[in-house]
């Protein structure tokens, strides 16, 4: 079977949806090891990254198994336009510390619930495979939302550069929810309702959110409107994909 | 005729590369399978994102393979059970203690709700339990720090899951 076999597939869309959101965050934020603003947030957000990695290889792997294909090959050589992603993750954050929390924050707590969906179908292997990432990332969610919580409510500096990076991401994060595969109908079955996991994410942000002193509209993008996870990406998703397949396109397959 | 006792006994010998136990003790050992001259091992990750495991690979590989009788062994990751603290043996937790890290008893929670334990572990070195969650993530990926406000120590805590 090839790449392109697995591109037509609805689970595996579903799931590179996840792999590549995790593969890019984990890609870009590893960019703050050294540079958090305190040293346990450092090692917060460089195990994090490490994490993210780790759980788009679990994904990978698994789709590598069942398409015969390597998780390697999956990760890396894929065209640009059948990447999964959404752009929300790859938008730069250019060190801006609200920015980075509040867009991991916002994609942690949507992967958090699909995960959560992808453990209970009939598939044993996928579904126990996210068995294990649900308490990991559950720990990410908790640690992201303190964060949020208390950057929100601390002083009126930190308060108000956390509404600027809201306002900022606001917008764009329901871009999370496009489905990835052209054929709704068949993803659907897979996301377990579309509209329901919006309103479950948007409780739990929105509880956080009120917490921190914060506030943000979110509401649900139309379908219709098509974005990164169809394969229509921003320009920074490209720059992103070129910085990280750097080396592999430089030396094919090389070993540590 | 190599016993599934063989095996389990070498594989008391494979240390965690960052802690003083093996992997044994630490309950990373699910299943062997020691028919023939090609055993397998089912192994478990304690954290998907554990550096160590590669390590640990090599190292079950040279030690299994090292007993009379074995050809070459097979290792099987397995995701589940999934591991949590409770499947580290009591020696483990007496060896980890000694090192200054603390274990928990979990039970079976909801992997949901993570019960990240944030204040009262003993402290490891002076034994008061006003101590509190410092952060979620430590040195390694099982591994959290906690802070005691009695003798004002940083010990690490190992995460429920």
């Amino acid at each position: 079977m090839t790449m392109q076999d697995m591109m037509k597939d609805p689970l595996a869309n579903i799931v590179l949806m996840h792999a590549d959101d995790k593969l890019m965050l984990g890609h870009m934020q590893s960019d703050w090891t050294g540079l958090a603003p305190i040293l346990e947030e450092d090692i917060a957000a460089s195990s994090m990254s490490q994490d993210d990695l780790s759980h788009a290889l679990v994904l990978f792997d698994a789709l590598a198994q069942r398409f015969g294909l390597s998780a390697d090959d999956i990760a890396f050589e894929r065209d640009a336009a059948d990447y999964r992603c959404c752009d929300l993750v790859t938008v730069p954050d250019d060190f801006n510390w609200a920015i980075a929390l509040m867009k991991r924050w916002f994609v942690a707590t949507f992967t958090a619930l699909g995960i959560d969906r992808l453990a209970t179908i009939d598939d044993e292997d996928l579904a126990q495979r996210c068995r294990r990432l649900i308490p990991e990332q559950a720990i990410h969610v908790r640690h992201l939302s303190e964060w949020v919580i208390r950057l929100g409510s601390g002083t009126d500096e930190s308060n108000r550069r956390m509404q600027e990076a809201l306002d900022a991401l606001a917008p764009a994060a329901s871009m999370l929810f496009e489905p990835p595969d052209q054929s709704i109908e068949s993803t659907e079955n897979f996301c377990c309702g579309r509209e329901e996991m919006f309103e479950q994410w948007k409780s739990q942000c929105e509880r956080t959110l009120r917490e921190a002193n914060l506030s943000a509209t979110l509401t649900l993008s139309p379908r219709s409107m098509a974005g990164g996870r169809r394969g229509a990406h921003a320009d920074h998703f490209a720059s992103q994909l070129a910085e990280m397949t750097d080396v592999r396109r430089a030396e094919p397959a090389p070993a540590w | 005729m190599v016993t599934a006792e063989d095996i389990w006994a070498a594989l008391d010998e494979v240390p965690d590369p960052e802690l003083p136990v093996s992997i044994v003790e630490l309950g990373m050992v699910e299943h062997v399978d020691a028919e023939g001259e090609v055993p397998t091992v089912h192994l478990i990750p304690t954290y998907t994102g554990c550096p160590a495991l590669p390590m640990i690979e090599r190292d079950v590989h040279a030690r299994v393979g090292a007993i009379e009788g074995v050809r070459r062994c097979t290792i099987q990751w397995r995701f589940e059970p999934p591991w949590t603290p409770d499947r580290i043996t009591d020696t483990g937790r007496a060896k980890l203690a000694d090192h200054g890290v603390t274990t928990p008893q979990c039970g079976h929670a909801d992997p949901k709700h993570v019960p990240l334990h944030t204040s009262a572990i003993p402290c490891p070195y002076c034994g008061s339990s006003q101590t509190r969650l410092d952060s979620p993530f430590g040195p390694t990926r099982c591994r959290a720090i906690h802070f005691c406000d009695a003798c004002r120590n940083q010990f690490e805590h190992m995460k429920p899951r």
